[in-house]
């Protein structure tokens, strides 16, 4: 289970996140919908552990370990992961080592049997088949010269190689045309498990059409003031943000 | 109160003078062109001595600072002699060696026949020593030329003191697919002085792969150049690979000239050194010549690599591209001055200059100097600097799947240079010295560099 406390988090002095909670069970799916500054991508940001954003208290938990207490790759090897919405491109650094270094962490955490380079090799074809991704994308340097739709596409790759407990996908859809979105959506699908949550931040609701969450949250000013079904996210569509904030207010 | 008047020639200065001079002794009662300009060159460098920091050229580089006295040795340690066990303990030569190479080997100054190989030595490649008297025409007519217009004063110094050299001359229209090694090894403290010439006939086709390595920790002092002088369309590919110890200090200078429809490819991998001064000046003499000087360098500890680049385009349609990148840790320092002069004549000319630097640490600094002199006026010249971090964005990107910080650390560090690494043509070679760099920068990517 994942679960957010009373989580309270600043940017150089400015408080972005406000007693924020969540509580995710496995093989749910939340949307979290927002509008912009709402600190959607600072609470993605925070889970995965990136250093810049003072934690004044709260707690972040997977099965019961408070994540704010670990190093980054530590979260991931745990099951955390965090599909950037902007993909960091590394120029130099091939995407097969990457995607090997990243896996052989997790086996190694779980105990598991480091993968041969042919084993290795037949499932990267494997996994990147089905999500349309090429060899000579897998060939390039990680991110370098991929359009928009190729880096959400090897997110979701190496979401499902290294098959986390908790994805939390911080505006996957942003860049996308209709049909990368479709894919992206597609690869997110056949990853749901009984044991697999999401988390999926979103500013639209049109990624909902193809990812059907099962709670929908609207977030403003650092914390959830509204949870619905995914209805509430074909409302939010028609009327604005506006009008929660407000009643909010 | 008194002031003592500062005593305006140091230490250094003085030894370095007295042991010229003592040089110079000699060679006065003779009159062959090679003691003639060991003359010329003392009269210069005496009235000039080390460069200091007030020259413009030596403005980020203090020798006075890294050399106080000329090393001497008390100890004796002997020369390796056995030509197998020698390849073997030397790594990167097991690895890289065929048989049909030719190794030329030099330790403490000396030339060491009994490490060399020259019987694979082909029909079209002349090999001679400096130290075996008898100068050929051609290799002290290419000393003359450089010798009557250098302004350098340490390329006078080791006209003056050089001892020891090889002097290839290869024959027009010869093409050799094996490569010719020339290895200078530190074996004992001591202050050593190598001229090499390369002369590259028309037509043909040579690698060559320079090796300069410390047998021990010593302290050692060297200069050495190498000039070439290449002809019309030949192809030569030169990679360089010196690994110092942290109490070397060495000046390395390099002339090209370049001829029509040429290539030169010139890569450095430099890393250790106290000191070193790696002075570079290639002239791409002839139309359609094209010239690339690309390397690596690594610092770590108090290290201070300066790299000092002059590339004269005097033919029209010629092309030069510049590539170098830098890896500093600890509190060492590198400096990268490069001149780009494109003649009147030289028209259509490409030039193009790339430096870039990778800080790892709070203590080190990275000066870059691009100078551009253009009296040509269709020509295309550019340079870029950059001078940075490991990427905190990529770092985290890393890290968020799974990959612990040391390893991102060492990724991005080994990204940083992969590119520049393209640049060595030899595919082995290139693979050989890409190992040899991943087992430096797996120790430079967590702050400390051993070489």
């Amino acid at each position: 289970m994942f679960e957010i406390k009373n989580l309270n988090a600043s940017i150089q002095d400015k408080q972005i996140l406000k007693d924020f909670n969540l509580k995710v069970n496995p093989g749910e799916v939340h949307a979290i919908m927002g509008p912009n500054g709402s600190g959607k991508s600072t609470l993605a940001h925070v889970c995965a552990g990136r250093e810049e954003y003072e934690i004044s208290s709260g707690s972040v938990g997977l099965d019961g370990i408070n994540l704010l207490d670990l190093e980054p790759e530590e979260r991931a090897v745990r099951g955390l992961f965090l599909a950037f919405q902007y993909p960091v491109e590394i120029p130099g650094v091939a995407s097969m080592t990457f995607l090997k270094s990243a896996l052989s962490a997790h086996y190694k955490f779980n105990g598991k049997k480091e993968l041969t380079i042919p084993e290795f090799m037949k499932l990267i074809k494997e996994k990147s088949n089905s999500l349309n991704i090429s060899d000579d994308m897998i060939k390039r340097p990680l991110n370098v010269g991929f359009s928009g739709g190729e880096k959400k596409r090897n997110e979701v790759l190496q979401m499902t190689l290294l098959e986390p407990k908790i994805c939390i996908l911080d505006e996957t859809d942003s860049g996308l045309d209709i049909d990368a979105l479709r894919l992206v959506a597609n690869g997110v699908n056949l990853l749901r498990s009984k044991e697999r949550s999401f988390v999926v931040i979103t500013h639209y609701q049109r990624l909902l059409d193809y990812i059907e969450p099962d709670f929908v949250h609207i977030m403003a000013d650092g914390k959830i003031i509204e949870t619905g079904d995914k209805n509430l996210a074909l409302d939010l569509e028609k009327t604005g943000y506006n009008d929660y904030i407000e009643k909010d207010i | 109160m008194t002031v003592k008047p500062s005593n305006k020639t140091s230490q250094i200065d003085q030894e370095i003078l007295k042991l010229c001079n003592d040089k110079i002794d000699s060679f006065l009662d003779y009159n062959d062109d090679i003691s003639v300009i060991k003359r010329e060159a003392f009269k210069r460098y005496s009235k000039k001595g080390l460069p200091n920091r007030f020259e413009e050229s030596w403005k980020y580089t203090n020798i006075h600072k890294k050399l106080q006295n000329i090393p001497v040795s008390d100890k004796n340690y002997p020369i390796p002699l056995n030509v197998d066990n020698f390849i073997n303990s030397f790594d990167i030569m097991s690895k890289i060696k065929s048989d049909n190479d030719i190794l030329i080997v030099f330790m403490d100054g000396q030339f060491i026949p009994e490490l060399s190989m020259l019987e694979y030595s082909k029909n079209g490649i002349e090999i001679n020593f400096l130290s075996h008297g008898d100068v050929p025409r051609w290799a002290s007519e290419l000393m003359i030329n450089k010798h009557n217009v250098n302004e350098d004063p340490l390329f006078d110094l080791n006209t003056i003191l050089m001892q020891e050299g090889v002097l290839i001359n290869v024959s027009a229209n010869v093409k050799i697919d094996s490569n010719v090694y020339i290895i200078h090894i530190g074996n004992n403290d001591g202050f050593f002085n190598y001229r090499h010439v390369i002369n590259v006939g028309k037509d043909s086709h040579i690698n060559v792969t320079e090796l300069k390595v410390s047998n021990r920790v010593n302290d050692a002092l060297y200069t050495s150049s190498v000039l070439w002088n290449i002809g019309d369309n030949a192809i030569v590919n030169n990679v360089k690979y010196q690994a110092h110890n942290q109490s070397t200090v060495g000046f390395n200078q390099q002339y090209a000239d370049v001829g029509s429809g040429s290539i030169f490819n010139s890569f450095t991998i430099s890393s250790g050194s106290k000191l070193l001064r790696e002075s570079r000046n290639i002239s791409c003499n002839g139309e359609n010549s094209e010239v690339s000087i690309s390397g690596v360098n690594l610092l770590d500890g108090e290290s201070h690599i300066d790299t000092t680049l002059v590339v004269s385009h005097k033919a029209p349609n010629s092309l030069s591209k510049e590539k170098y990148k830098s890896i500093l840790s600890d509190r060492s320092r590198s400096v990268f001055q490069g001149n780009i002069v494109v003649d009147q004549i030289a028209q259509k000319t490409i030039a193009k200059q790339s430096i870039d630097a990778l800080i790892l640490s709070n203590d080190a600094e990275h000066d870059s100097k691009p100078e551009l002199e253009i009296y040509a006026d269709d020509v295309q010249c550019g340079h870029g600097a950059t001078t940075g971090q490991l990427s905190d964005d990529s770092l985290f990107y890393l890290r968020a799947r799974g990959i612990g910080e040391d390893e991102a650390r060492r990724l991005l560090v080994h990204a940083f240079i992969s590119d520049v690494m393209e640049e060595i043509q030899d595919t082995n070679l290139r693979n050989v010295l890409r190992d040899v760099m991943n087992n430096m920068l797996n120790r430079v990517s967590k702050g400390r560099l051993n070489v």
